[in-house]
């Protein structure tokens, strides 16, 4: 087994008595794509953010690269090669596609031809080079997330985090989104996506890792996972048979 | 290619326009109106470009102003001899006041500027050195030509032009560069910066330095022009509020709008003034409520960003136009699909 490139131990992100995640590990080995699974508040998102550096965990410690960034800020995380998208996008609304892009690419190139070399580069990639001219407050939720995603992907990753970027999309932009996943896996970046869409986990993980109340209940294959009795549980209840009195 | 040849053209205009009127009451308002566009387009950096609004950078202006009479009552030197005491002085307190008050959002940032200037100004009226309530004074008759005490407004115009072109170049580089981007991100979002890399806390104080710097010495030629300042007419809140306003008014976030909001307000307060006297100092007030309530309302942008609106109005018409004359309306508005 080669070095993890990240490694989470015993997160634990509690809100006052509330622990929305409570001891959870996730180990990454480079080139891989793990997907977090779970039901609606089982604390993927704020297990994700902790990843990120968004909220510094009451508990727990990360490392990336054998580096603890438990304590780093985003923008250490950003610096250090994890980058990520959010749930709900957050385009620099007044910025043009291209300037957005040009933000994040600013990061690794301080000078402007160098930076827009690159922007030229990605927004090709991600599919927005018609767009680069548009301002992002024109684009709708597909191109928001793309928009992200291609930002991010500007500040040269090696780990990037996808927090939902497939959710709200149609049935086509779905599947033009796991081909364009895919296309940034075989750049050689490593990717966690936080999903709600089994489809898209089945297709693009190679591993899943299930949470239920802030807990990792189950992780391996996402085939065998989602067979899991204990998934299946937590997706959709006990079974009724059972719970009826003897 | 198109905004340098505006920029040119401003540049001569400014340049040219103070020859073509020979009136020294006209050339007079010209000259207020450069000096009014240094502190509104230094204010720009912060509150503009990187969306930080300031309503304390009276604070800078008022420590340009009075170290320039301060050097000059307590050491005898030419008023312009402060600039530099009063940049550092600036510079300190810009840092003192930034760092905690630049992890608040929004109105709250607003807010603690606002009690930061209000604390200094109420210092600085107590402090007999700063002359108190009173004021300073500069020099009454120029003494040399360093004193820079002109009897007409024509060497005090091209001066702040001067200082102005500098303000604006530097500006214009900022904008180009990374620092414009990462502050217009951190306008655009903190949050969305920090993801991306920006740090969101140190690009905050580069860009408020900068500001208070150029504030400070904005505050000194004043003083070197008007000959004195008093803790009303340098530090209190109005003088942070016109700076607010110019800027928003012309286009907060652009090169050249602090100047175009100069050049509507400083004529309107000068022309007030002289219709109303003294007793219509209240006029000011409300002319400037008005003008936020307007901006606030229906042009948040500001005047610069208006041609560009009324262009994507127009396009939408048309845009309708074309729908309209389509022999079928078509639900071309797909639902965004939620099966997940």
């Amino acid at each position: 087994m080669p070095e993890p490139l990240l490694e989470a131990l015993g997160i634990v992100q509690a809100f006052g008595n509330f622990r929305a995640v409570d001891g959870a590990d996730l180990t990454v080995h480079p080139g891989e794509i793990v997907g977090l699974i779970g039901p609606n508040g089982a604390g993927k998102s704020t297990f994700f953010n902790a990843l990120a550096g968004d909220r510094i965990p009451t508990a727990g410690s990360i490392r990336f690269e054998g580096r603890d960034v438990t304590r780093a800020t985003p923008e250490e995380h950003c610096r250090l090669g994890i980058a990520r998208s959010f749930q709900v996008p957050v385009t620099f609304e007044d910025m043009t596609v291209a300037e957005n892009v040009l933000v994040g690419a600013f990061l690794r190139h301080p000078h402007r031809d160098a930076a827009a070399a690159k922007v030229r580069e990605l927004l090709e990639f991600t599919g927005l080079a018609p767009l680069a001219e548009a301002p992002a407050r024109s684009l709708g939720t597909p191109g928001r997330k793309r928009l992200e995603i291609c930002r991010a992907l500007a500040t040269e990753p090696r780990l990037l985090l996808l927090d939902e970027a497939l959710a709200g999309l149609t049935p086509t932009e779905i599947r033009s989104a796991i081909e364009l996943v895919r296309r940034i896996h075989s750049r050689g970046i490593t990717l966690i996506i936080v999903e709600h869409i089994m489809e898209v986990i089945l297709t693009l993980a190679h591993r899943a890792v299930v949470f239920n109340q802030g807990r990792v209940i189950a992780a391996g294959a996402p085939r065998q996972v989602v067979d899991d009795p204990k998934v299946i549980e937590a997706y959709l209840g006990r079974s009724l048979q059972r719970k009826r009195p003897r | 290619m198109k905004r340098t040849v505006a920029g040119l053209v401003i540049l001569l205009l400014v340049l040219l326009l103070p020859l073509a009127v020979q009136n020294e009451f006209y050339q007079r308002i010209g000259a207020l109106v450069l000096l009014a566009a240094i502190s509104a387009s230094a204010w720009n950096l912060i509150g503009g470009y990187a969306g930080q609004v300031s309503v304390g950078h009276a604070v800078y202006f008022g420590m340009g102003a009075y170290s320039a009479l301060l050097v000059y009552t307590r050491l005898g030197w030419p008023p312009i001899a402060g600039a530099p005491l009063g940049v550092a002085v600036s510079l300190l307190l810009a840092a003192l006041i930034g760092t905690p008050t630049f992890r608040l959002r929004g109105h709250y940032f607003s807010m603690a500027t606002i009690a930061a200037a209000e604390l200094i100004r109420i210092l600085v009226s107590n402090w007999e050195l700063l002359g108190a309530a009173v004021g300073l004074m500069g020099p009454a008759m120029p003494r040399s030509v360093a004193d820079l005490s002109f009897t007409t407004p024509l060497p005090y115009y091209y001066l702040f032009a001067g200082v102005l072109a500098v303000l604006l170049g530097l500006t214009w580089w900022m904008q180009r560069s990374r620092m414009g981007y990462w502050l217009r991100a951190i306008n655009g979002g903190d949050r969305a910066a920090r993801s991306l890399g920006v740090p969101v806390l140190r690009y905050k104080l580069y860009a408020l330095l900068l500001s208070a710097g150029f504030t400070a010495l904005a505050g000194t030629l004043y003083a070197v022009m008007i000959g004195f300042a008093d803790p009303e007419s340098v530090l209190g809140i109005l003088v942070s509020v016109k700076m607010l306003i110019m800027a928003a008014l012309g286009g907060a976030g652009t090169l050249f709008g602090p100047l175009l909001g100069a050049a509507i307000l400083v004529p309107l307060e000068e022309a007030t003034n002289a219709i109303f006297g003294g007793s219509g100092t209240g006029i000011t007030y409300v002319i400037y409520g008005a003008i936020i309530l307007l901006i606030a309302r229906f042009q948040p942008e500001g005047l610069l960003a208006l041609p560009a609106r009324l262009r994507a109005w127009r396009g939408r018409r048309r845009a309708r136009a074309a729908d309209a004359a389509r022999p079928l309306p078509s639900a071309t508005a797909a639902p965004d699909a939620e099966n997940a």
